[in-house]
């Protein structure tokens, strides 16, 4: 039964754009680069209990990353370019984490809040690298041979990358690693009593989620193909959250669909302007309010 | 820079601080009942800031009682919000109240767009914008008036908590729900009164700073200045959140006339995390004793 619903799942994921107009086929590769920021994320917030509200600010480092880099040396294979971007902003994520340490709560949340608005802000200045304002036009992504021009080739990429995360974030929660973050939402404290380096591991959650969100930005870049700073404002890391606590934080698959949800959503009340966020606001609360813990907690109440 | 224009810029900092230490204040009220930060604050301090706008326009009311009619919409908004909304979410954890107060805060944001309008509208000054000198120093009525007038409300708040029944009962949910239960304070009371009080001190702010900043939906947008101001003095700390909201209000009016233009919105997020580094619960904050 379930062999069947991953095989169809499967089916599904790969058929997409044999079936679907060209633009949902585009809205499905932006899925796939959002849910892997939300299982960044969740590694970090839902996992470990640290509250970020600057992955926009990730986000945008993966992307120029992977942009400059493909413009300084056009020949660099599409997996090079994404891994260089998530070693990048992994590093940040480093310089950032260690500060961090001793904040939790609230103060983590200002502090990456804090950052989030650092980097827009150094994106724009430092415009003889990034174009400032002006925005940077995105070269195309390549796979030795091939040029990824399409919509299609873009989304078997995200899908490819996205598959490649999940399974990776599966198999970290199930180790020892994911433990010692369950461990340390659970109490820090006890955590430590057990014998788990809460620093060293919340270090980890810190780098792991920086590395997830900067692949996403590269691939997010190839996606759109064009970027500027105000792209990455405070309002999408509120996004990355929402995604997270919609679909269940602790919980990889509620990551992917919070993602889907949210995703989809957004795009499809674009055409309402103004009722926009006034129905995106509703739907959030009325989700906290009968679907209290998530989606993943909806699933699990019920099996 | 000499000296008088120092001061001229560092009173409108001030000015500008206690906006942000009134709507420090009012996120610590309700964090301080709750436990949870409402993210709407800043959307309901901009429908206070609508509705007055209304009273005077629409209604003709003369400007103070229209000023008073927007905070008393505001306090109405907080009671029928916590009531018909947060309370219901019982079961819920400070995460579900997290994003219940953010799509919150979106609804109001559009609901106020499609209500008045997105465009910015000017609001009628409550002071004068004409420098006057002090001496040798050229000050703005309006950053005095709203300096006095922050510090009559926070007076008044301290002189709330200190010396009102009801005021004693929210210092003592504050230190320890259960205990206060146990003592016969109700605390659902103490929610929806911490809840109103908030959108009051928040309000005032909306009705001060709109003059300055155009009256616009956006202008909910100062709760990150606030929520900004509230972490740096310690989050939970009343004179905490004051003392915040002067120093960010201070550091955002002088880094701009020492710093080059590439870097100067950067500095104050910038000792902002140098602050927190230093003292991870903010400048007021006490280290909690952390319990297994």
């Amino acid at each position: 039964m379930r062999a069947v619903a991953w095989t169809l799942a499967g089916a599904a994921a790969l058929g997409w754009p044999l079936v679907a107009p060209r633009y949902f086929v585009f809205l499905a590769t932006l899925v796939a680069v959002n849910a892997i920021v939300a299982i960044g994320l969740n590694l970090l917030s839902g996992y470990t209990n640290q509250l970020s509200f600057g992955h926009a600010g990730f986000l945008a480092i993966g992307a120029y990353a992977a942009a400059i880099l493909t413009l300084r040396a056009p020949a660099l294979p599409v997996p090079l370019t994404l891994l260089a971007a998530g070693l990048l902003t992994a590093l940040v994520g480093l310089a950032l984490g260690i500060p961090c340490l001793r904040l939790d709560g609230l103060y983590l949340a200002m502090a990456t809040l804090a950052f989030g608005f650092v980097v827009t802000e150094a994106i724009t200045n430092l415009d003889w690298l990034t174009r400032g304002n002006d925005g940077l036009r995105v070269p195309l992504a390549r796979l030795g041979p091939w040029v990824l021009d399409t919509d299609r080739s873009r989304y078997y990429l995200a899908l490819a990358v996205a598959a490649a995360m999940v399974l990776a974030a599966l198999n970290v929660v199930a180790t020892r690693t994911g433990r010692a973050f369950l461990a340390i939402r659970g109490s820090e404290v006890a955590a430590q009593a057990s014998g788990i380096n809460a620093a060293a591991y919340k270090t980890i959650a810190f780098v792991l989620s920086a590395f997830y969100t900067g692949v996403a930005g590269g691939l997010f870049a190839f996606a759109v193909g064009f970027l500027s700073p105000d792209a990455f404002d405070v309002f999408l890391s509120v996004d990355f959250l929402v995604m997270i606590i919609l679909g269940g934080l602790g919980s990889v698959w509620g990551g992917v669909a919070g993602a889907a949800v949210v995703t989809v959503l957004n795009d499809s009340l674009a055409g309402f302007q103004t009722y926009r966020p006034l129905i995106f606001g509703a739907i959030m609360i009325a989700c906290m309010l009968f679907a209290p813990g998530g989606l993943a907690a909806m699933t699990r109440r019920q099996s | 820079m000499s000296g008088p224009a120092l001061i001229h810029v560092v009173v409108s900092g001030l000015a500008t601080g206690c906006i942000y230490a009134l709507v420090a204040l009012s996120l610590v009220i309700v964090y301080n009942a709750t436990r949870t930060v409402n993210f709407a604050q800043g959307e309901m301090l901009m429908v206070s800031a609508f509705v007055a706008w209304s009273a005077q326009h629409t209604a003709g009311l003369p400007l103070l009682a229209a000023v008073a009619c927007g905070v008393a919409a505001g306090g109405l908004l907080a009671f029928l919000v916590e009531r018909a909304i947060v309370r219901r979410a019982l079961s819920a954890t400070h995460w579900d109240v997290l994003i219940i107060t953010l799509g919150l805060s979106l609804a109001l944001r559009a609901a106020a767009g499609i209500v008045w309008t997105n465009e910015e509208l000017p609001f009628p000054a409550l002071f004068s914008n004409r420098p006057v000198a002090i001496g040798p120093v050229r000050v703005a009525p309006v950053s005095l008036g709203v300096i006095g007038a922050s510090l009559i409300l926070m007076l008044a708040l301290v002189a709330l908590f200190r010396a009102t029944r009801f005021g004693r009962a929210m210092r003592a949910v504050a230190q320890n729900q259960t205990a206060a239960r146990l003592m016969g304070i109700s605390v659902e009371r103490v929610y929806s009164g911490a809840w109103v009080l908030a959108a009051v001190v928040g309000g005032v702010a909306g009705v001060l700073i709109a003059p300055v900043t155009f009256l616009s939906t956006k202008m909910g947008l100062i709760a990150i200045n606030g929520f900004t101001a509230a972490v740096l003095g310690g989050f939970g700390s009343l004179p905490g959140a004051v003392a915040g909201g002067m120093l960010l209000g201070v550091i955002e009016n002088l880094a701009p006339l020492y710093l080059p233009t590439g870097i100067r919105y950067s500095v104050p997020f910038l000792v902002m995390i140098g602050i927190l580094v230093a003292r991870p619960r903010g400048l007021f904050g006490s280290l909690e004793r952390r319990k297994v």
